[in-house]
Order: C-alpha cells, then sequence, then structure tokens
C-alpha cells in the first residue's frame, strides 16, 4: 500500500479484479459466520442464547430446574447492571474470551468463573437480595451476612444455588440434540396430524 | 511488488476465515454426537424397556413407579381401596362401574395390571364382551399411539374393550410423551389436540415449559365417550369438554346443553355425571400454575445421582420427594411443608365429607319419591339438583390433587355443590310432604363397603368370579398374541462403529 492509502490496488492494475473479488468473498464469509454463530441472539437476554453452544447445557439445564429460573435469566447474574454501556461492554468481552476459548478447545470440562465474573456475579446477588442481607428487622436476617458478603463470596455458603454441586458436560450425558430447550417446530407427530386431518 | 503482498495477505486472511467458518460449524455439529445411542427406537416403540437401554437412568426411575409403598393423607401409590375408605361412594355411584371397585392409582407402571384387575372392566370371554368399550385403553400405555398409527382412531375407539386386550401390553411408559428420535416431548392423543382446537388455541405455540405439563394434560383432565360425533355415530370418541372453558360451570353447561350423562342412577334415577379426574383443570386455577410451576417440576424434579443430573421419572406425590421438589422454592423444613399440604387438604376433605352425606340422602329420598309415585314432572328439577351438586362434590375428589393445587377453587366448588344439594333436599321434603311422607328418611346401614354393596343391590362374588375366569382363561391368549407381535417389531441395536 505505502504511500498510495487506497485499500484497494490501482483500478487500471490487473489485480484489482482479484483483489475485489477477494475482499467480497472476505466480506461474504464474515456473514456466513454471523448467521452460523446467531451473532444477533447475544444482543438479547434470552438464556436460549447461552446454549447456542453446547458446552453450557449443564448450567442451562441446572438453572431451568431452579428456583431463579422465574425470576432471573443468565444475564441478571452473569453480567452487569450498573449502566447499559458497562453490561454490554462486559458481555463484549467475555464473550469474545468465550468464543476465543471455545474456537482453539481450550474449555475445561468444569468450568468456572473467572475473578472477573466473580465480582458481577456478587454484586448481582446483592442487587436483588439486599434487604435480606442487611436489613436487621427482616426474619430471614442474619448477623453474619454483614462480614459474609463483603469478605466472602454468598455461593461459599449457598454452593446449591442455582446451578448445583454436579458440574460439567459429563453430568448431563443423555442430553442429546437438539436440546430439550430447542423451540418447538411441531409438538404433535406426523402420524397424529394426518389423523387429525381425517376429521 | 506492493500488489503481489497484498494479494497474498488478503488469501492468507481468507484461508483464516474460512478455517473459522469450518471451525464453527464443526463444533456445532458436535453437539449432535454428544450422545451415541444403543438401540435405534423405532417410531412409536412401545416398550419401555427398549428405550431404556438408551437411557437407563430415566428408566430405572421409572421403574421405580413400581415402588407402592408411599401413602399420604389422602393419595400416594399404595393400593388402597376407596370404597372401604369411605362406603358412601357405593352410593353415589350407584348403577355405575365405581360402585363396584375403586383403588387409590398406582404408580404408572401399573396401568395396565390394575385395569386388568379391576371389577370395573368385567371378566369378559372374547373380543365382543363385556362392560367397558374400547375406549378406555386410551391412557392406558404407549400401544396406544401405536395402534392409532396403524389403523386410525375411529379403529381404536370402536368395540369393546376386551377386542384391544391384545394389542395393549405396555404400561404408562416413554412413547406417550416423547419422540423416539429427538426425545423432544410431543402430544400423542387425538383429544388434547382437538380441545385446544375446540377452544381456538394452537397447541404449537406451547412453550417447553408448558409442555412439561401439557404432556400429563393428555390424560389428567376431565373427559367423555362423545358417541354423536357427525360421521362417526355410535363411537364413543374421546372428547375434553373445554369449548366453552374448563370452570366446573362451563363443563357443566357444556354437558347439559348437549344433555349428556354417564349414567342413571340406579336409585335416584338422576342424569349423572362423572366428574373424571380433572387434574389439569383444577391445577391451571392454583398459585403454583399461576408462577409458571408445571407438573414435572414437582412431579418428575432435577435430580443428582453419581454425578449425573436428570430428571428423575420416578413421577409420584412430590410429598414423598420433598428435598427435590418443594424445597428448590419453598425453605421451611419437609415436615411444616407437608402439614401446610394437609392443613388444606383437610379443610377441603370436611366440607367434601358433608356434601357426601347431604348426596346420599338426597338419592335416597328421590328413590323414597319414586317408590310413592312421584311423577316425571315433579321430579325433573330434583335430578337436575342432585346431577349438579354430585357433578361438583366429584370434580373436587376426583381431581385428586385439587385440594392442594388450587384449595380456594375446590372449596368453592364444594361449596357451591352443597347449596345445590340443599336445594334438592329442600325440593325432596316438600314433594315427600305432598305424597304423604313427612318424617326424616331412615338411613340404611351403609358403613362398610360390603353393607353398601349389598344395600344397592350388587352381587359382587358374581363379579370376582367373573374377573377369575377372565384372568384364567383370556389374559393369557392376549399376553401370547401381544408376545408374538412384539417379536416382530424393528427397533434394533445400533451396531458398534
Amino acid at each position: 500500500m505505502g504511500k498510495n492509502s487506497s485499500l484497494l490496488p490501482d483500478k487500471n492494475s490487473r489485480w484489482f479484479t482479484t483483489a475485489t473479488f477477494l475482499i467480497a468473498v472476505m466480506v461474504g464469509l464474515g456473514l456466513f459466520m454471523a448467521k452460523e454463530g446467531e451473532v444477533v441472539s447475544y444482543m438479547s437476554d434470552n438464556p436460549q442464547a447461552c446454549v447456542n453452544c453446547h458446552v453450557m447445557t449443564p448450567v442451562y439445564n441446572s438453572w431451568m430446574h431452579s428456583s431463579h429460573r422465574e425470576r432471573a435469566n443468565c444475564n441478571d447474574c452473569h453480567v452487569p447492571h450498573d449502566n447499559v454501556i458497562n453490561k454490554y461492554y462486559f458481555k463484549a468481552k467475555d464473550g469474545l474470551y468465550h468464543s476465543y476459548i471455545f474456537t482453539t478447545e481450550q474449555e475445561p470440562d468444569v468450568m468456572f468463573m473467572r475473578e472477573e465474573s466473580q465480582e458481577v456475579v456478587q454484586n448481582n446477588c446483592i442487587r436483588c437480595h439486599v434487604q435480606q442481607v442487611t436489613q436487621t428487622k427482616y426474619k430471614d436476617y442474619i448477623a453474619s451476612h454483614e462480614a459474609d458478603r463483603t469478605e466472602r463470596q454468598c455461593w461459599s455458603c449457598h454452593r446449591e444455588v442455582p446451578h448445583g454441586r454436579a458440574q460439567g458436560m459429563a453430568t448431563v450425558k443423555y442430553n442429546i440434540s437438539p436440546k430439550p430447550t430447542d423451540t418447538y417446530e411441531s409438538v404433535i407427530p406426523e402420524w397424529l396430524e394426518n389423523e387429525l386431518k381425517k376429521n | 511488488m506492493k500488489n503481489k503482498v497484498f494479494f497474498v495477505v488478503t488469501v492468507i486472511v481468507v484461508f483464516l476465515l474460512g478455517l473459522l467458518a469450518s471451525s464453527i460449524v464443526n463444533r456445532k455439529s458436535e453437539a449432535r454426537y454428544e450422545f451415541v445411542p444403543k438401540v435405534d427406537i423405532m417410531e412409536n416403540e412401545p416398550r419401555n424397556e427398549v428405550w431404556g437401554e438408551n437411557y437407563p437412568q430415566q428408566y430405572q426411575s421409572y421403574m421405580q413407579t413400581k415402588n407402592g409403598d408411599f401413602a399420604s393423607y389422602q393419595g400416594g401409590s399404595k393400593m388402597r381401596d376407596v370404597l372401604e375408605e369411605d362406603p358412601r361412594l357405593v352410593v353415589l355411584y350407584a348403577g355405575y362401574g365405581f360402585s363396584k371397585d375403586y383403588n387409590q392409582g398406582r404408580g404408572h407402571a401399573y396401568a395396565i395390571e390394575d385395569l386388568q384387575n379391576t371389577l370395573r372392566t368385567g371378566g369378559p370371554t372374547g373380543p365382543d364382551d363385556g362392560p367397558m368399550p374400547s375406549t378406555c385403553w386410551t391412557c392406558k400405555g404407549p400401544d396406544v399411539p401405536r395402534y392409532i398409527a396403524e389403523n386410525g382412531a375411529e379403529e381404536f375407539y370402536k368395540g369393546k374393550w376386551a377386542g384391544k386386550g391384545a394389542e395393549m401390553v405396555n404400561p404408562i411408559g416413554c412413547a406417550d410423551c416423547h419422540d423416539s428420535n429427538t426425545m423432544k416431548l410431543k402430544i400423542t392423543r387425538p383429544a388434547l389436540v382437538e380441545a385446544f382446537q375446540s377452544m381456538g388455541k394452537d397447541i404449537n405455540q406451547a412453550t417447553h415449559q408448558e409442555m412439561r405439563s401439557l404432556v400429563c394434560a393428555q390424560c389428567h383432565v376431565e373427559y367423555y365417550f362423545n358417541k354423536n360425533l357427525p360421521g362417526k355415530e355410535g363411537v364413543p370418541y374421546l372428547v375434553f369438554p373445554w369449548k366453552d372453558g374448563m370452570s366446573v360451570e362451563a363443563m357443566e353447561q357444556y354437558y347439559d346443553n348437549l344433555e349428556f350423562k354417564d349414567w342413571t342412577h340406579k336409585i335416584s334415577r338422576a342424569p349423572m355425571l362423572k366428574a373424571q379426574h380433572p387434574g389439569y383443570e383444577t391445577y391451571l386455577e392454583g398459585i403454583h400454575a399461576d408462577r409458571g410451576v408445571s407438573c414435572a417440576d414437582c412431579h418428575m424434579p432435577y435430580k443428582s445421582e453419581g454425578g449425573q443430573k436428570f430428571t428423575d421419572h420416578h413421577i409420584q406425590s412430590p410429598l414423598n420427594n420433598v428435598a427435590n421438589s418443594c424445597q428448590v422454592c419453598h425453605r421451611q423444613d419437609s415436615n411444616k411443608l407437608i402439614e401446610n399440604v394437609y392443613t388444606r387438604q383437610r379443610a377441603a376433605n370436611e366440607n367434601k365429607i358433608k356434601l357426601e352425606d347431604m348426596l346420599v340422602m338426597s338419592h335416597l329420598e328421590a328413590g323414597k319419591a319414586w317408590e310413592l309415585g312421584a311423577s316425571e314432572e315433579q321430579m325433573k328439577e330434583i335430578l337436575m339438583d342432585i346431577r349438579h351438586a354430585q357433578w361438583r362434590w366429584d370434580y373436587a375428589a376426583a381431581a385428586h390433587g385439587g385440594s392442594f393445587h388450587a384449595p380456594v377453587e375446590i372449596n368453592r366448588v364444594i361449596g357451591s355443590g352443597l347449596a345445590k344439594a340443599q336445594e334438592a333436599r329442600v325440593k325432596l321434603v316438600r314433594l315427600l310432604a305432598s305424597l304423604g311422607f313427612n318424617e326424616q328418611l331412615a338411613m340404611p346401614d351403609i358403613s362398610t363397603k360390603h353393607k353398601a354393596q349389598e344395600f344397592i343391590g350388587m352381587d359382587v362374588e358374581k363379579l370376582k368370579a367373573e374377573k377369575e375366569a377372565f384372568k384364567q382363561n383370556l389374559l393369557p391368549k392376549w399376553l401370547e398374541e401381544a408376545e408374538k407381535r412384539e417379536a416382530t417389531y424393528t427397533s434394533s441395536s445400533v451396531p458398534n462403529k
């Protein structure tokens, strides 16, 4: 490129057509990957976006069977909620890290949160449960919560919340694809569909 | 030179992008090979043990529905003789099968066996014999979807119960709720889909969470046999009466409009309705349904065993498994939670018994009125009151878990039943007085099942002898025929690769 700041070779150059073609290939491949990777779904708060990738099946399923299901989705705990910029910044950063680890096949069978992520989750526990851990007039108040919430992490004691203690892909051996979390196309089998049409 | 470099760089970038794209595609399809089946399960495979080879944990927990060892305040998995516990039911069901024999339903794995053994299905001697229609098999197991897929629904509903005896041998299990290929939840009974259509709803819009209740709603619902469907006259077609709503009043109105009755009461001659088991309808009225909790959340909770997590297919009373069901959300002590359930059930039961007493009396008083020569015209309104009162009682009683699932609604229903029964009895007292009988009608001794059955004139010994003969003669032939058929099924082992 040198002195010439244009990305493309000179219009009259015999390389012009080839380079245009290759750049179009790059754009096309990029779009293909965006589609295959379901990129748009990651902008949402839908927990099903997290199980786009099957290594999240165990945590998705344990959450789905927990009491948090009705109140909190993945993002409610795992990304910050202090402001919207921080939310998406953290999500993008975490997401890139995930995709890097996953693409290079470095993911461990049992996953643990990084320190940064732990901090986010801890803050989110307190965000919802603030009264339970600070209000002395509440029935469930425990005096040690004050020290515990600052010096320890909630899940040091509440170890089952919400994913349970059995972790990793090996714990959900019989989750076959398409996963039970997939949306249904039809819940009526073909033979029954035909049967109903007769009427 | 510069162009050559640029060309080479672009080629490398495109190559790397291609690698990345192929990695995404590969890793996505990886999920598909996480699980390698041992058996290739054919569509509508009715034998649960064949599915069990692929899914041993689910199958083994399902097999625990054979443990008939838990009794709660009013339910559980134990064999309980309901008529012995409450002989009033013999009188309430006089003229109908449930006065012969009525046991607490055991686990799903007993569905076929218990139906063959109950006196209600009689002692058929051949395929066209016996008191019950083929329709009674509908909820008993995965042979039903298999049979309907092969022969059509009309053919299935046609004929006597005994006519399909050799076809129905596998108890409620895998293929009733799962797709054999994807394991997704699916609907296999036509009536539920048709009921949704009649309400103008599309069952395909159901979410996974809703499906975790709807597969149960294929059977645990109120239904009736409609013999007058256009084009299918005479065939007892299974229909859910949901067209105008699922409340006790809406379904009552639906039946009244059709002038439908399940049977004519033997003593009062009232055109009776038998509420089957409106479990799903009553669950929908309760707080748990309102908060998004499905049937499976409590009756099939998540289970951890040997480092594996899976859905517990030991479908049972959550009271026998409080830790995995109630305590996922409620932090109270197990005994406290069970007590909370019983408190609601006891309260409903108290009023339910009062309603039963009034119903028994109104049947007997109506019988007395007929005896004294009352006219059809004089009895008409009274019999409708009895019909409506007992429908409400049965709706509350037969929705076995209803007094916990929706305690407020169940008590409301029993309350309105009491009002209807009172209405009937006030009219009866006036009628009896006008017929010259102005005193308290003597109550017969129905303190045990035996005495009550004797009172309504039932020959139980004869029924038992017929049942015994059926088990000696016809039943072994059914099982033999079924074994021959199942030998031809095409589910096969997947060869080791």
